[in-house]
């Protein structure tokens, strides 16, 4: 009975050929917007999101209007719950939504090694420690600027070489390029020394974020420069709310696309079991059960559906593994990285979209009345 | 016990606002072994008579008893089991599946049954020799001619060893060599398989092959004498 599936969709090739096609495209969107969806969760909801706290000049919103005296650090330390604090200088070549977006963090080599979970794949920590201009690149943004290391990388007034390529845990790291606070500080149109764009605020593990928060600001409000500081999720939610928004209502597009999908594939299979009613009504003269009629439907349904999605899950899987895709704003980003769960999803979603699109023809071929169906030319 | 058993059987249909009956309390039995043939001018309800024995449509009134089984009485489901186990049937237009191949069409039916693959790849060959197609196991529907079609339908109609086969107007759509070729190889599978036959056509000569021969009218059976194609009302024993 498989064989009689397979060969009827063999037979019916063009028409199979669009629906998988069709179901695979809607799939492809359907998982790229998943992966939106996937990397703003992460963002603001991981653990490093909710143990850590950025402190950023109050009332500033872009990384360049932020400007607080690197020395804050030493009073943020000195309140209880700090473990430890980064003064982190940022440059970014657009402070507006976009899709190719570079962001230099600048900060202690030292700090970063011990404080990020980050692994070079290529490169040494030593020359980014030791050479002024050394840089190490995220892997998305190595990916998406065809870096390597070695490189002389130059954008605006920056130019730094590519000392390493890293990975990261969390994906959003692999948006950024890491250089030592001093470079950026000193680099031409900053005009920062002695000055810094955020401090993050690592917290001990008993520590109220909130309270740690709260104290940070009270304690900062006698200083040059007021702060404000929120848990790093928070802070990235607050900075990337534009494109929150819009995140949130892209979701809508996920499901216009599984509707698509449950449309495409559910109109191909009413029309061939029309066109073949005779041959249920001949298979169940045979003594083919009406039950076994409809699952045979339902396999047909079920497997366009599966080819065509899985094929499409795949293939923005692998788009999303070497495109390096990224959209950010005002310093923050959010990384479009393929995962086991889109892979699991995306099957799942194409599995029960091919199941839904088959009930209703496969009801039909099964409860035709025989008789009839025969009749038919 | 005949193997098949018709009693106080009905059937109407309705045609617009007009109500039809074509068979109308009608009996039958049909021994096993007997190769059928019933007759009859169009609309007498000859092929309802062969759809309501095959369980393929429903009776309004009345019982059908096939090898002990009352096919009235079961479900659809059930209905499709007892057909797998039971029943085959050669359709007039004979309605291979166009995209399986001559033995592809014979194997459909013994995949419903529970037996081993090679208890079934000797059944199907077996089939195929006996309508003489073999040579043809690998050629779809359209690579035959009409004859070889209806030949394979055959072939699937007796490849689970059914205790009835039931033919509609098999010779219906073959011009008259192949339409007698098809006859010889219906005859051979009564005698020499000892296959009960029951088949419906419209060509005296289709019908003069049978064992005994079926006149259809008005709602009642009448036996035909094939010599002398005189007609005269069946007698039953109860």
């Amino acid at each position: 009975m498989n064989t009689y599936v397979l060969k009827t969709l063999w037979r019916h090739r063009t028409r199979t050929l669009l629906t998988v096609t069709g179901a695979a495209v809607a799939m492809f969107v359907f998982c790229f917007v998943g992966s939106v969806q996937e990397g703003l969760h992460r963002l603001t909801s991981g653990a490093d999101a909710d143990r850590s706290l950025i402190v950023f000049q109050e009332n500033r919103f872009c990384p360049t209007s932020s400007r607080l005296p690197e020395d804050y650090a030493r009073k943020i330390k000195e309140i209880s719950g700090v473990r430890d604090v980064m003064p982190i200088q940022v440059w970014t070549n657009n402070c507006r939504a976009s899709l190719d977006i570079v962001v230099f963090n600048g900060a202690d080599p030292r700090q970063i090694q011990n404080s990020r979970p980050l692994k070079l794949v290529d490169g040494d920590w030593g020359q980014f420690s030791s050479q002024r201009d050394a840089a190490i690149v995220g892997r998305n943004v190595a990916q998406r600027r065809g870096l390597k290391t070695g490189d002389q990388f130059s954008i605006g007034d920056l130019s730094v070489k590519v000392a390493g390529i890293f990975e990261s845990t969390v994906p959003s790291e692999e948006n950024l390029i890491y250089t030592s606070l001093a470079f950026l500080q000193y680099t031409r149109g900053l005009d920062a020394a002695g000055l810094v764009t955020q401090h993050e605020v690592m917290l001990t593990d008993d520590a109220d974020p909130d309270r740690v928060a709260s104290e940070i600001d009270a304690a900062l409000r006698a200083g040059s420069v007021a702060t404000k500081t929120r848990r790093k999720g928070a802070f990235q939610a607050s900075t990337l709310s534009d494109l929150v928004d819009l995140i949130g209502f892209a979701h809508w597009l996920g499901y216009a696309c599984v509707g698509l999908v449950l449309s495409l594939v559910a109109t191909t299979t009413v029309m061939s079991v029309q066109d073949r009613i005779k041959e249920y009504a001949v298979l169940q003269t045979i003594g083919v059960r009406p039950a076994r009629t409809m699952r045979l439907v339902l396999a047909e349904s079920t497997l366009l559906c599966l080819v065509g999605g899985v094929g499409g899950t795949l293939l923005a899987l692998v788009l999303l593994g070497v495109g390096g895709f990224a959209i950010g704003a005002e310093g923050a980003t959010i990384a479009f990285r393929p995962s086991f769960g889109l892979a699991i999803s995306g099957t799942l979603v194409s599995v029960i979209v091919g199941i839904a699109a088959g009930l209703a023809p496969a009801v039909q071929a099964a409860t035709v009345p025989i008789v009839n169906a025969l009749r038919q030319a | 016990m005949a193997l098949v058993e018709l009693r106080g059987v009905s059937k109407s249909f309705r045609k617009g606002d007009e109500t039809i009956t074509p068979l109308d309390n009608v009996d039958l039995d049909i021994e096993s072994g007997e190769f059928v043939s019933l007759m009859g001018p169009s609309g007498t309800g000859k092929s309802t008579l062969l759809n309501l024995v095959s369980g393929i449509d429903r009776v309004d009134a009345g019982s059908i008893v096939v090898a002990g089984t009352e096919v009235t009485k079961l479900s659809r489901s059930k209905l499709a089991d007892w057909r797998a186990a039971n029943l085959g049937y050669i359709f007039q237009t004979h309605n291979l599946i166009p995209v399986l191949t001559a033995y592809e069409n014979v194997e459909l039916p013994t995949l419903l049954l529970k037996l081993s693959s090679t208890q079934r790849r000797q059944r199907v060959e077996l089939a195929l020799e006996a309508v003489g197609l073999s040579d043809r196991a690998d050629h779809y529907p359209r690579q035959l001619s009409g004859g070889q079609e209806q030949r394979v339908g055959i072939a699937r109609a007796i490849v689970a060893h059914p205790k009835v086969v039931v033919a509609d107007e098999p010779t219906g759509s073959l011009d008259t060599e192949t339409s007698e070729q098809v006859q010889v190889l219906l005859q051979r599978l009564n005698k020499e398989l000892d296959i009960t036959l029951l088949m419906v056509t419209h060509d005296a000569e289709a019908a003069g092959i049978a064992s005994r021969q079926l006149v259809l009218d008005r709602g009642r059976f009448l036996e035909r004498d094939s010599h002398s194609g005189v007609s005269r009302k069946i007698q039953h024993a109860n």
